[in-house]
């Protein structure tokens, strides 16, 4: 995304990241993550339980927060992939990467294990997830290959084996969130798609939003936090099928 | 004679052209308009401070919603703080100068970022006086690549950055001699 620019250029296109869906449980609970708050799908830092996880371009690390003034590196891998996001679940990281998603288990928190992927034939994508489904954005350009930019919806009951269930094509999609059975997909100046996924094989588009250029969001507390390029939107999502915006604050 | 030297001469100097086609002389520097870089000396770069001004957010970045805040990065500058307490309210209401940042995570009274490739911790128990407890140098090597401001952000003429005990805080436009170009 935006963010960068550098000698990793191409790197400009690529977004990935994870998110949870799930069925059993209200809403979205990504962790037992008592005081910590919740990021946005766009990101390269995520903690889960006393580990701060991050990834660079190439590397996996996990810092120890067992003292939490002073972060202490537990674990490093390289990783032969262009790593953008990074997305925790339950005992799972999610990686979006240029060519695919990898999932880690962090069953040994320190010690994170490869136990499955998805490729996409060279795209460039971010991924979703619950305990058993995971949404993903691709956003396919010249750099990464052929695939149809769009929302992918893969069934993960086994994780280490994602089957592709579904595809919503969509221009240039960025960073989601889900609420309840409502997932927003941010899709730059196309707008903020409001999707019904009570069927998730199935994503139903309630609405979109068209005033700003989305990037992300976080729904958090009955709000939904939107990153636009302006400026950041708040809509109050009490009811997740009907955001109604409560203020902008803009650059 | 003449004529035989002033053919050899010839002869010579066209042998020279042959030698040295396909070479392009330096092209005298010309001044042109672009961006210059601006410079803070590392040791000043590092400094993490915190002020209970708004600021304009200049290259907005990723978000962070941590209790009654949003947390937004200013890619390369910083970290802007928003209450939201009321939404229908919120509001920036101060700013965390931390250069070469991008990335941010909190748990309990800590917030976790980078300032160029450095990890860097920060105490926001008392929003007021936010600081920094401890720094992990060189943790993601990578990220320093990611670091915006290594180019401008328009396209055009720009002075490659080359002050190897500072770092890049910002660009302005300027009368430059060519050196890069950014397209």
């Amino acid at each position: 995304m935006s963010i960068k620019l550098s000698a990793f250029g191409a790197i400009l296109f690529i977004i990935s990241f994870t998110f949870f869906y799930s069925c059993t449980k209200e809403g979205v609970s990504a962790n037992n993550n008592a005081g910590t708050g919740k990021g946005g799908s766009l990101t390269r830092f995520t903690i889960a339980g006393d580990y701060l996880y991050a990834v660079d371009n190439h590397y996996l690390y996990a810092y120890s927060l067992t003292n939490p003034m002073k972060p202490a590196k537990v674990y490093t891998s390289p990783l032969n992939f262009d790593i953008e996001t990074i997305y925790p679940f339950d005992k799972y990281l999610f990686l979006g990467t240029r060519t695919g998603l990898l999932i880690y288990s962090i069953d040994t928190a320190s010690a994170p294990r490869l136990i499955g992927q998805a490729s996409h034939a060279r795209s460039c994508d971010p991924v979703v997830a619950n305990d058993s489904v995971a949404f993903v954005t691709l956003k396919g350009n010249g750099n990464c290959g052929p695939a149809v930019s769009g929302l992918y919806v893969y069934d993960i009951k086994t994780i280490g084996t994602p089957m592709l269930q579904e595809t919503v094509e969509l221009h240039e999609p960025v960073g989601l969130g889900l609420q309840d059975s409502v997932l927003y997909v941010c899709c730059g100046d196309a707008g903020l798609k409001v999707f019904n996924v009570k069927s998730p094989y199935s994503p139903k588009l309630i609405t979109t939003k068209k005033d700003a250029l989305y990037v992300d969001v976080i729904p958090y507390n009955g709000i939904l936090i939107c990153f636009a390029r302006a400026g950041i939107l708040l809509y109050d999502i009490a009811n997740p099928a009907i955001p109604i915006l409560v203020k902008e604050i803009a650059n | 004679m003449k004529y035989i030297l002033l053919f050899m001469g010839t002869m010579l100097l066209s042998s020279c052209w042959k030698f040295n086609s396909g070479y392009l002389p330096p092209q005298p520097q010309q001044k042109v308009w672009g961006s210059k870089p601006v410079y803070a000396a590392k040791s000043a770069a590092e400094k993490i401070s915190y002020t209970d001004q708004k600021h304009p957010n200049i290259q907005p970045g990723n978000i962070y919603a941590f209790g009654k805040f949003i947390f937004q990065v200013d890619v390369g500058r910083g970290i802007h703080v928003i209450d939201n307490a009321v939404p229908s309210q919120a509001d920036r209401i101060g700013f965390i100068t931390v250069n070469g940042c991008e990335q941010i995570s909190i748990k309990g009274n800590y917030l976790y970022t980078n300032s160029f490739a450095d990890l860097i911790t920060l105490d926001i128990s008392n929003p007021a006086r936010v600081n920094e407890v401890s720094r992990v140098r060189n943790a993601f090597p990578e990220l320093m690549y990611n670091y915006p401001l290594v180019q401008p952000q328009e396209s055009g003429y720009y002075n490659c950055p080359q002050q190897l005990d500072s770092v890049v805080i910002g660009w302005v436009k300027d009368s430059i001699f060519t050196s890069c170009y950014k397209n």
